[in-house]
């Protein structure tokens, strides 16, 4: 809203300066968002939070700085003088929709002159933007951004059958606007009617062929309040937001609305002449009365944390507009203005007595009570998880929750339920609700390769929403990683998360097949036989689909899995108190065996003495250990808790171990 | 001799003596250079110390001093270049030299998104003082991002476009133009109503996540973006202790003691509702909204407000993680270039 300074002086003395107005208007409501010189007058634009319509006018910010500075606040008293017939013989009205039109009101002028406006008003109209049109236009626009109230003028002339009917449109009608488009009329739209064909959007725009012009003698002037979401509908629907619209969207002031009026025909018996026909055409039930709001005076205190003397609780509610009805040494009993439909509660009183009476008198320094509060484990695992990432060398990415259709349908090892979906995408096409973080990272992997970034190693924690039917949906917080590395040192990488949260964690990988990853090169990961999530090395197919250049491996971890194993408080265990022994194994075996296999069965035979096993090395020389070989490099760490383990036992256990790889898995060892 | 011809001649020397110590390539070349530009008795040097003599009276200290310099600089070569052909100054040239100046063997360190970090910090501090960490659904339900939050049917913070309302699933439904069951939430508060919903108070959390509004990607909106609010519900809470919290927090953040402002605002789920500005380096910087728990929304969660009141407080993390660093885009937040990331 912004307000001419100039016009402001017509209803409240301003002996303060500009930067003083500026900053308590801001300082108890209405944001100062930038002056600036029009002429000899100041444009002061300030922002109105949706619940105070009422400062969507001069005389509703001039009551403001009223109550601010102890001012008295000067309405004009908008009795224009009546002759000749009464209105209602004149024209008829009928409100066919009372849930899109609460009220209306028209009153006549006849015998106007049409012209320019005079000097004063198209300079304060100036002030604020506004061009002028001409004098009753213009008084129609003035009267809006004098007290909220915004009107329409008809040439009376054009109105089929002195009639208007306010009605929802027939199937398929249209109107030509003042704007000269045609506009459809959509059901829910509230239109004004003659007894023909529409003549305005109600609320939002009027139209062209009762439009006043230079030829205009008789002026119908509409003052009416229409159904806020109605008028929102329509001005959305049609892209039509005007001053109107925008102040019916916020309601207007109903004991107001007959003030509109008659300051409006004032205005134009004043600057276009003419004769006002007696009385008002008043259509619509009054608004009902405002119920009496009490307001308890210990409630300031126990919500402010101040003390506020009655008397100036008292002395800010009336200046407001509040009227007192009632009032002793507990409670203040008022009854709201019309114009303040945000005053329904005790706590909105308050608010009023805190913002006038200044939020810079409540202190900074109260002593608020000390509470224990605890890190959650969730986050003490994530942080544990993000230090070794980062110590590894991957950097943490964060990308959109929502992606494309293409993105989303690349991967979804979690569900097979179809995504949910944004009714408007978020971005460019990202309508769909991740199931997966790996499609987003590798499209972040790609963005740094066409940045040309050598490297590119990152991870993502952030949530995919698994869809569960009619319930919310599940979701699960993820941890997913993109490499350039490879599957054995992305592996790696999983691996030490997991032994920084449990060292005793074992992850086994079992054979899966996703779309995207190399079905040989990729795997499912469990941890006691439970799901952990996917490592896998991107297949051909999939490094062409996202455009990748390089090879490129990525994982993906379910964190509540992870947060399942987290040991975040480790008890101790007692450190060995005999030496022990160490024997390397180099075993011959087919391609086929797996590691794990082989492991497996080197474990049970080394018991009691198992400490430690390391996998070395694989080595292959079709030459010297044959075609389909491969020889296992690991090394044996034995150790006895009961006493000090001999050589020639360690032996033993070797061979043990050897002759029980040679029968499960038909290993040799090599010389 | 003029002082002008006498300088020329040291400028020549150095020159020349430049040259002929860096190219010396073994010991009998460097010591070949050395006897001719610094020999005791028919040296170069020595030569020019000669002319000094005949250099005017009133030009004798400028010469003296520049002939000074340019010794120094001749012997201070002399040593570079057997320091050099002797291998840092080990007398066995031939071995390999240790150079402790080539840089170290050192691992490539991952860094944590700037936002993860800035999260980090406000929890941290508002941990000590007292808050716990709570965290809710982002796809959400009408209840629990409008209605428990006294933000009726007809309120303008639902429409369509400003809310990313799902798709129903049942086939056929047409296009739906009003509200849908579920939205992405737009807000964290929806955390609050969940906490206070199966807590009785006191209740003293953060809540913090990620929130989605439709707007359209620029230097300072993006359709996603991080919110953090707090919640403290108890008896006796009063808008002197939201402020308190307000500087205990800034003065923190800011390490200073920043003072706190409040401007009247209007959010749904609060009242009072402030804007709260801070004083920092000078100037009062917009820090977010906060407000007293509006009576309306301690009702819906079961709570009776003549028994508690409540404050509340809820910033976007994105805008104070920019100005913490200084980064004038928010999309960099989203992009994840490495050079980005790593320099936090």
């Amino acid at each position: 809203m912004i307000v001419s300074w100039n016009w402001l002086t017509q209803y409240v003395p301003l002996a303060m300066s500009r930067e003083e107005l500026e900053h308590r208007l801001m300082m108890s409501g209405l944001n100062h968002e930038g002056t600036e010189t029009v002429g000899d007058d100041l444009a002061i634009d300030l922002e109105v939070t949706s619940n105070r319509p009422d400062c969507l006018g001069h005389i509703g910010v001039a009551r403001e700085i009223a109550v601010l500075w102890d001012e008295k606040l000067t309405i004009p008293p908008a009795k224009p003088k009546e002759a000749g017939p009464p209105v209602n013989k004149l024209v008829r009205v009928r409100i066919d929709c009372p849930e899109l039109c609460f009220r209306y009101t028209a009153r006549v002028v006849r015998g106007v002159k049409i012209g320019p406006s005079p000097d004063w008003m198209v300079r304060r109209l100036a002030t604020l933007g506004i061009a002028p049109i001409n004098n009753v236009v213009d008084i129609s626009n003035y009267v809006l951004m004098e007290c909220g109230q915004p009107l329409h003028t008809f040439d009376f002339a054009k109105l089929a059958g002195g009639q208007i009917i306010v009605r929802e449109p027939s199937p398929g009608e249209t109107i030509e606007a003042i704007d000269h488009k045609t506009y459809r009329l959509e059901p829910g739209t509230c239109v004004i009617a003659d007894a023909k064909y529409p003549v305005a959007i109600g609320g939002v725009m009027g139209g062209a062929v009762t439009e006043i012009s230079d030829r205009t003698t008789d002026i119908l002037v509409e003052a009416a309040e229409f159904d806020p979401l109605a008028i929102r509908g329509a001005a959305r629907g049609l892209n039509l937001h005007s001053d109107s619209s925008y102040r019916f969207e916020r309601r207007v002031d109903p004991g107001n609305i007959d003030w509109a009026s008659r300051r409006c025909c004032e205005l134009i018996l004043e600057l276009a002449g003419g004769t006002l026909a007696g009385g008002v055409v008043d259509v619509g039930p009054a608004a009902p009365a405002r119920k009496t709001v009490v307001l308890r005076l210990a409630q300031i205190p126990r919500v402010l944390g101040i003390d506020v003397p009655a008397a100036e609780v008292r002395k800010i509610l009336t200046a407001l507009g509040n009227v007192e009805t009632r009032a002793d040494a507990k409670r203040v009993e008022v009854i709201p203005p019309s114009w303040r439909r945000d005053l329904t509660r005790e706590i909105d009183l308050i608010e009023e007595v805190a913002r006038i009476h200044g939020y810079d008198r409540i202190p900074q320094d109260v002593g608020v009570p000390m509470v224990a509060s605890a890190r959650r484990p969730e986050d003490r695992v994530m942080e544990k998880v993000r230090g070794v990432l980062v110590a590894l060398g991957y950097d943490e990415a964060m990308t959109l929750s929502v992606v494309d259709d293409a993105t989303s349908a690349a991967m979804s090892p979690w569900t097979d339920a179809a995504p949910l979906v944004s009714r408007t995408p978020v971005i460019r096409g990202a309508d769909r609700l991740r199931r997966s973080l790996i499609p987003s990272l590798l499209a972040a992997r790609r963005t740094n390769q066409a940045l040309a970034n050598p490297e590119a190693e990152l991870f993502e924690i952030a949530k995919v929403y698994l869809p569960r039917g009619k319930e919310l949906p599940n979701e699960r917080r993820m941890l997913a990683l993109t490499s350039g590395r490879s599957f054995h040192q992305v592996k790696g990488a999983i691996e030490a998360v997991l032994a920084a949260l449990d060292p005793a964690a074992q992850i086994e990988a079992v054979p899966a097949e996703l779309p995207l990853l190399a079905p040989e090169r990729s795997c499912q990961l469990e941890l006691a036989g439970r799901v952990l999530g996917f490592l896998g090395e991107i297949s051909a197919e999939g490094l062409k689909q996202f455009e990748l250049r390089q090879n490129t491996t990525v994982a993906e971890l379910a964190t509540d899995e992870l947060l399942r194993i987290a040991r975040l408080i480790p008890r101790f265990a007692p450190l060995p108190a005999y030496p022990g022994l160490s024997r390397d194994l180099n075993l011959v075996v087919d391609e086929t065996v797996r590691w794990a296999d082989v492991a497996a069965t080197v474990r049970t035979h080394c018991e009691p003495y198992f400490e430690h096993l390391q996998y070395v090395d694989t080595y292959r020389d079709p030459k010297r250990l044959g075609p389909g070989k491969k020889s296992l490099l690991m090394a044996l760490a034995l150790r006895w808790r009961d006493g000090t383990l001999t050589n020639q036992e360690a032996d033993r256990v070797r061979d043990e171990i050897v002759a029980a790889c040679r029968a499960e898995h038909g290993a040799e060892l090599r010389a | 001799m003029a002082l002008k011809d006498f300088l020329t001649v040291l400028d020549a020397l150095i020159e020349q003596a430049t040259a002929a110590f860096a190219t010396a390539a073994d010991a009998e070349a460097l010591e070949a250079a050395r006897v001719e530009f610094l020999g005791a008795k028919s040296g170069r040097l020595k030569a020019v110390q000669k002319d000094l003599g005949g250099v005017d009276k009133a030009d004798k200290p400028a010469a003296g001093k520049r002939f000074n310099e340019v010794k120094q600089d001749l012997e201070a070569l002399l040593a570079a270049a057997t320091a050099r052909l002797s291998g840092g100054g080990s007398t066995k040239s031939a071995e390999a030299a240790f150079d402790p100046t080539v840089p170290g063997a050192r691992a490539r360190l991952g860094h944590l998104h700037p936002i993860t970090q800035t999260i980090a910090e406000l929890c941290d501090i508002m941990g000590r003082l007292g808050f716990t960490v709570a965290e809710g659904p982002e796809v959400e339900d009408l209840w629990h991002n409008f209605e428990a939050l006294n933000i009726p049917l007809e309120h303008p913070a639902r429409d369509p476009l400003d809310n990313f309302y799902l798709a129903t699933a049942a086939a056929g439904a047409g296009v739906p133009t009003g509200e849908g069951q579920w939205l992405l939430r737009s807000q964290t508060s929806t955390v609050q109503i969940r906490v206070m919903e199966r807590t009785k108070p006191p209740v003293r959390i953060i809540s913090l996540g990620r929130v989605y509004r439709p707007d359209t990607p620029d230097a300072t909106h993006f359709p996603m973006f991080h919110q953090i609010e707090g919640l403290l519900v108890d008896r006796h809470v009063t808008m002197a202790d939201l402020k308190s919290i307000l500087h205990l927090f800034a003065s923190s953040f800011f390490e200073d003691d920043v003072q706190v402002r409040f401007r009247p605002s209007f959010f749904p789920f609060t009242e009072p509702s402030v804007e709260v500005d801070m004083s920092w380096e000078g100037r009062w910087i917009e820090f977010g909204g906060a407000g007293m728990v509006d009576p309306n929304v301690l009702s819906a969660v079961g709570y009776d407000p003549d028994e508690v009141t409540g404050l509340a407080f809820g910033l976007g993390i994105e805008r104070i993680c920019a100005r913490r660093h200084g980064i004038p885009d928010i999309r960099e937040f989203f992009k994840n270039d490495v050079r980005f990331l790593q320099q936090f």
